[in-house]
């Protein structure tokens, strides 16, 4: 008979997280595995759309850190979604700090949310667009008003240009 | 010698006695002072300390949130306070005793109450008929706050402007 | 010892230890500083920036307690710019503190508190909304407010280098940062109720001695703690002839300014409605309240029928020295022989080759310098959680520490650990020891003629030792843990345990269990030579047992045989706190005396210090000091000189006859041969649940809301082979005694092991704490 294993936390992680945590790992020495942990959370990111408690414990238990250290952690980046309303196929954030907001981001603002039919820190129901409450400056003051969707930077918006964008997400 | 004489027309005229009298002739037609209590009363001023009451907040939730600093600061020793989580979570007291025989009506418990909860009322009017009556409770205290709510509240509102 | 240097603070010069940081200089000349984050026992976070003073050269003033004391410093703690830092700190703080000192239990003792009245501004110019955070249920043992905590993170900071294990953290940032668990759980340390004290706000309060009293009410009663063989340096604080609280008082030799969880929050267990307040006496099997007049003379005609060769007694180590001492003195004095404290030790063969007393071998503050560090059979953590602390400070100052036990036990500190089943343990120490003789580690000539099996592997553990050993100095600590001394074999370990210590040429030392087990060890001292080391065995014979606060069903190593012998002896004389179902079946009378904190009396600890605990509250009910109801019966019965008149003089005269017999390092006669075990089958580990200890913590609710439900915990491989799935039911089997429990897969236990804690309700019913046991599925709820 085979010996059974309990199950551990770490068990979540996918093929691909522990690939890509263990390509992190090499890059610090070996008793500073928590220098993955940002890594870790990213590729957890990456597949799930958010961090969800059970994927921290994972990373937790993969990198043998408290897991506090870890929520820690997740928590204290914005670019982290720890709600499970975020795992969206595209995340929209629009800046609306100072610059942009002089420059009109308010409007952007009301004709996405008209558009997709969601509030800001909703998400549409077929999971396609979340939009984010986005509370830091996105540093593209020149060419405000600007969204970003995903990790790609859109500028100089007007809402016929949202349209064009959004329209042209598959 | 010139003393003498003068000593002896003042006997001899009466005119110490008089100068009383006018005195006495003068108060006699002045307005009178007396107060015909209980049928006449005095003006109190509105920081009278007399009887104490607990007051409630105009929701009807008590004041009182049994920080004990009334019991802290009362120099007499005559607050006994007893307190316990209320299933709600709040702090309250579960036994609030005063004991007027001890209470020597300093005010220092209503200085001291952070929630204005147990106040000295300007009512002075009260007696025992028997032993351990003088102990006012958590009970007869909100009684009493709840019977004059109106009248402490204009009390202390007069006063708030000099405190 | 390096030169002292000068620095001038407020104008006048000082002479300092170079090194340090500037706020413990100022601590140690008694000047002022104000503090939040600054621990003397944490590390320095400089967070706070309460502690601002002004530097000489300086342009903004510096934090004294990340500030290193340097020559010719010149400091201000007082001048403008110090001050108007302080104020501007404080305005800070007191801007997201919620102004409920009212009903806040931090209230009158709080350090933001005093700091505010000393160091703050009088106004707030404030007049925004404050923040909210939510609170997270920690547990049962801390209340949590957090709206009131100001991010000092001594907690956090106390979880990661004290506990041991990180529990809090810091969630989110900025002004939205929040101290939590994140994942509502109950904390699992040991030691967390000391981030009670850490909290300079009332964030952290004790969640059992919520609204129950001020700060100001309180009266302190410096005492010592009695579940452990620390003795933790302790303070009562009672109201109403109450105990409202227990907070550590300093002592760096012992427990610095730590107290275990179990010490703090027992006293719950003393107020418990079990609680006997007047004598009983059972009368045709009906137990009826009489006045102690009755109960003593009642008493006193059943021991003067007590036939002595068939009759024992049974004392509890957490007893005083004195009672523990009149007990003897009675008993003997009755001509009963087999007087016993070592309730949960089963090898007979231990009391002939051990030390008369059992103790630590070195003070407790000299475990923190060792460097290398072997604990055999020990789950330390839980047994003496402050030795253990003693012992991550070792780890955390270079030592290394190794373990030998019966399964993986889980410490709060990296150790090379090997478990092997019980039964195994005796040749997993042999195949040590001969692997060490390998590597060239002599062994002392007595050890040569005993014949080591070699079964083991454990050639990495030892490579690992000896390169611990290299850089060990010949500081070297070799303890034999309480499961060791629980197991059946305990004098072989203890002479494999002997040997390996002096092979490593370090000390020897036993963790005694129980608060006075080394007091009850050295007043055994005491009696006749001829009388020491008889064993106590309870034949069905039984004639007269006295019992002292024990519990039989939860204090014995085989509550299931216990408790049977009991119920057959003739009589049976009960000295006792508390009530118990058991105590109602088996006992003829109960004499009802004071627990802890309502007695005087000594305590020694560990190390061998004797600790005098004054009583601190009023006897409850009828209750009197179990030295006072022996001195009675003592003098009903006329045993010679038992007629004192006060605690005192017991002590005094204690104090007189101990000091003829002084403490030496515990040496062993060694055994001359190692017994082997080649049984086969399921054996059970029977460790003591922290929490069930003795009689007064197994009645303090808050710790018992911590006890885990007792499950029949089994290696996963050893639970398929017997098809048994977590969370069903199975027979457990000891003999006659049985009963059904639900599994649990741990793969912490070696295979063909079950860990059923011992101290608990189920594991009353079952018989031998280490023995055979089996297991049958099925069985009923």
């Amino acid at each position: 008979m085979t010996s059974p294993v309990l199950k551990r936390k770490s068990d979540l992680l996918t093929e691909h997280e522990r690939h890509e945590i263990e390509h992190w790992l090499k890059r610090y020495p070996p008793e500073q595995k928590r220098s993955a942990v940002l890594a870790a959370l990213r590729a957890v990111m990456h597949t799930d759309g958010y961090l969800s408690t059970a994927k921290m414990d994972a990373v937790a238990d993969y990198l043998s850190l408290p897991p506090i250290a870890v929520y820690e952690v997740a928590n204290f980046y914005s670019m982290y979604e720890l709600d499970p309303q975020a795992a969206a196929k595209y995340s929209i954030s629009i800046c609306t700090n100072v610059s942009c907001m002089l420059c009109g981001s308010d409007q952007i603002v009301e004709h996405i949310e008209a558009k997709l039919g969601v509030k800001i820190g909703e998400r549409t129901p077929d999971r396609k667009f979340f939009l984010k409450n986005e509370e830091e400056c996105l540093a593209a003051c020149a060419s405000a008003p600007m969204m970003q969707v995903n990790h790609v930077y859109y500028t100089n918006l007007t809402p016929e240009k949202v349209d064009e964008i959004l329209d042209g997400l598959e | 010698m010139g003393i003498n004489i003068r000593h002896y027309l003042k006997s001899f005229t009466l005119a110490e006695l008089l100068q009383g009298l006018k005195v006495t002739g003068k108060y006699l037609f002045e307005r009178k002072i007396t107060v015909q209590y209980p049928e006449q009363k005095t003006p109190l001023s509105p920081r009278f300390r007399g009887l104490h009451a607990l007051r409630r907040y105009p929701n009807g939730e008590e004041r009182c949130i049994a920080c004990k600093l009334c019991e802290a600061v009362c120099p007499a020793l005559a607050i006994k306070i007893e307190l316990d989580e209320r299933p709600d979570g709040t702090r309250r007291t579960t036994r609030y005793d005063i004991d007027l025989f001890k209470c020597i009506y300093c005010g220092f418990c209503e200085e001291a109450c952070p929630v204005d909860a147990i106040v000295e009322t300007p009512i002075f009017e009260y007696h025992f008929e028997q032993r351990g009556e003088n102990i006012m409770t958590k009970a007869k205290l909100l009684a009493i706050g709840d019977e004059h709510e109106a009248m402490i509240a204009r009390v202390k509102a007069e006063d708030a402007p000099y405190r | 010892m390096s030169e002292l240097i000068t620095i001038e603070v407020n104008g006048k010069a000082y002479d300092v230890r170079p090194g340090q940081m500037l706020i413990e200089a100022t601590d140690n000349l008694g000047i002022e500083v104000p503090r939040f984050c600054y621990h003397k026992h944490l590390s320095i976070a400089a967070n706070c920036r309460m502690c601002l003073v002004e530097v000489e050269k300086m342009g903004k003033p510096l934090p004294a307690c990340a500030t290193p004391v340097a020559a010719g410093m010149k400091v201000w703690t007082q001048s403008e710019k110090a001050v108007d830092a302080q104020q501007a700190m404080m305005e800070f703080l007191l801007i997201n503190h919620p102004l409920d000192c009212p009903i806040c239990d931090q209230g009158g003792e709080c350090e933001l508190q005093d700091q505010a009245m000393t160091y703050g501004k009088v106004q707030s110019r404030y007049q925004e909304v404050k923040r909210v955070v939510l609170d997270p249920d920690i547990g049962p043992l801390i209340e949590t407010e957090m709206t009131r905590c100001i991010q000092c993170t001594r907690c956090v900071r106390f979880g990661t280098e004290i506990a041991g294990i990180r529990e809090l953290g810091g969630i989110g940032r900025g002004d939205r940062m929040a101290i939590t668990t994140y994942v509502e759980q109950a904390l699992q340390s040991e030691l967390s109720g000391n981030i009670i004290d850490v909290c300079p706000v009332g964030a952290l309060t004790a969640k059992p001695s919520r609204y129950t009293a001020r700060a100001w009410e309180m009266i302190a009663h410096a005492t010592v703690a009695a579940h452990d063989s620390v003795g933790s340096n302790i303070e009562v604080h009672t109201f109403d002839n109450k105990i409202v609280r227990v907070v550590p008082r300093e002592n760096d030799t012992i427990n610095q300014c730590w107290i275990s969880d179990r010490d703090r929050f027992s006293y719950e267990g003393l107020n418990s409605s079990e609680r006997v307040l007047k004598p009983l006496i059972k009368r045709d099997g009906e137990w009826q309240t009489v006045s102690w007049q009755e109960a003593l003379a009642h008493t006193h005609e059943l021991l003067t029928q007590l036939k002595p060769e068939q009759s024992t007694g049974l004392a509890s180590a957490n007893a005083t020295l004195e009672e523990l001492y009149l007990f003897q003195k009675v008993l003997q004095g009755l001509g009963v022989s087999q007087i016993e404290h070592r309730l949960r030790q089963v090898d007979a063969q231990a009391t002939q080759v051990l030390p008369a007393v059992t103790w630590l071998g070195l003070p407790i503050e000299q475990i923190s310098e060792q460097k290398l560090i072997i604990l055999i059979g020990s789950d330390v953590r839980h047994e003496q959680p402050m030795l253990n602390h003693r012992i991550h400070l070792a780890q955390r100052l270079g030592a290394q520490v190794f373990a030998l036990n019966m399964r993986q036990v889980a410490f709060n500190y990296p150790v090379e650990q090997l478990a092997v089943a019980p039964a195994q343990l005796s040749s997993l120490l042999q195949s040590v020891i001969s692997g060490l003789s390998e590597q060239g580690l002599a062994l002392p000539n007595d050890g040569s003629t005993l014949e080591l099996i070699q079964r083991h592997d454990t050639q990495n553990w030892v490579q690992g030792l000896l390169a611990a050993l290299a850089q060990a100095q010949g500081k070297v600590l070799v303890l034999l843990g309480n499961s060791a001394q629980e197991h059946p074999y305990y004098a072989d370990l203890a002479t494999l345990a002997q040997l390996l210590a002096q092979q490593l040429s370090g000390h020897l030392g036993f963790i005694p269990p129980q608060a006075n087990s080394v007091g009850a060890d050295w007043v055994t001292t005491l009696a006749p030579q001829d009388e020491v080391g008889k064993a106590v065995e309870l034949n069905s014979e039984l004639d007269t047992v006295v019992l002292l606060n024990v519990e039989p069903e939860y204090d014995t190593a085989n509550p299931y045989l216990t408790l049977s012998r009991l119920r057959q002896a003739k009589q049976v004389i009960a000295i006792t706190s508390f009530m118990s179902p058991a105590l109602r079946d088996y006992a003829t009378v109960i004499l009802p005396c004071t627990p802890w904190a309502e007695t005087s009396g000594t305590y020694v600890n560990a190390e061998g210090t004797w600790q005098f605990a004054r009583a601190v509250t009023e006897p409850k009910g009828e209750a009197r000091p179990a030295w006072k109801i022996l001195r009675v019966i003592g003098h009903q019965l006329s045993v010679p000189e038992c007629e004192y008149v006060n605690i005192e003089q017991i002590s005094f005269e204690l104090r007189r006859l101990v000091d003829k017999h002084p403490l030496t390092p515990p040496t062993i006669q060694p055994v001359t041969t190692l017994r082997i075990s080649n049984e086969s089958g399921l054996e059970r580990i029977g460790e003591v649940q922290a929490y069930r200890v003795d009689n007064v913590v197994r009645r303090a609710s808050a710790l018992q809301a911590l006890v885990p439900e007792t499950k029949a915990h089994i290696h996963p491989n050893t639970a398929t082979h017997l098809a048994l799935m977590p969370d069903t039911l199975v027979t457990v089997r000891q003999g006659e005694a049985s009963l059904s429990l639900p599994v649990w897969w741990d793969e912490s236990l070696p295979e063909n092991t079950v860990w059923i804690a011992g101290g608990t309700e189920a594991s009353a019913q079952l018989g031998e704490a280490w023995g055979r046991i089996e297991l049958r599925a099925g069985g009923k709820t």
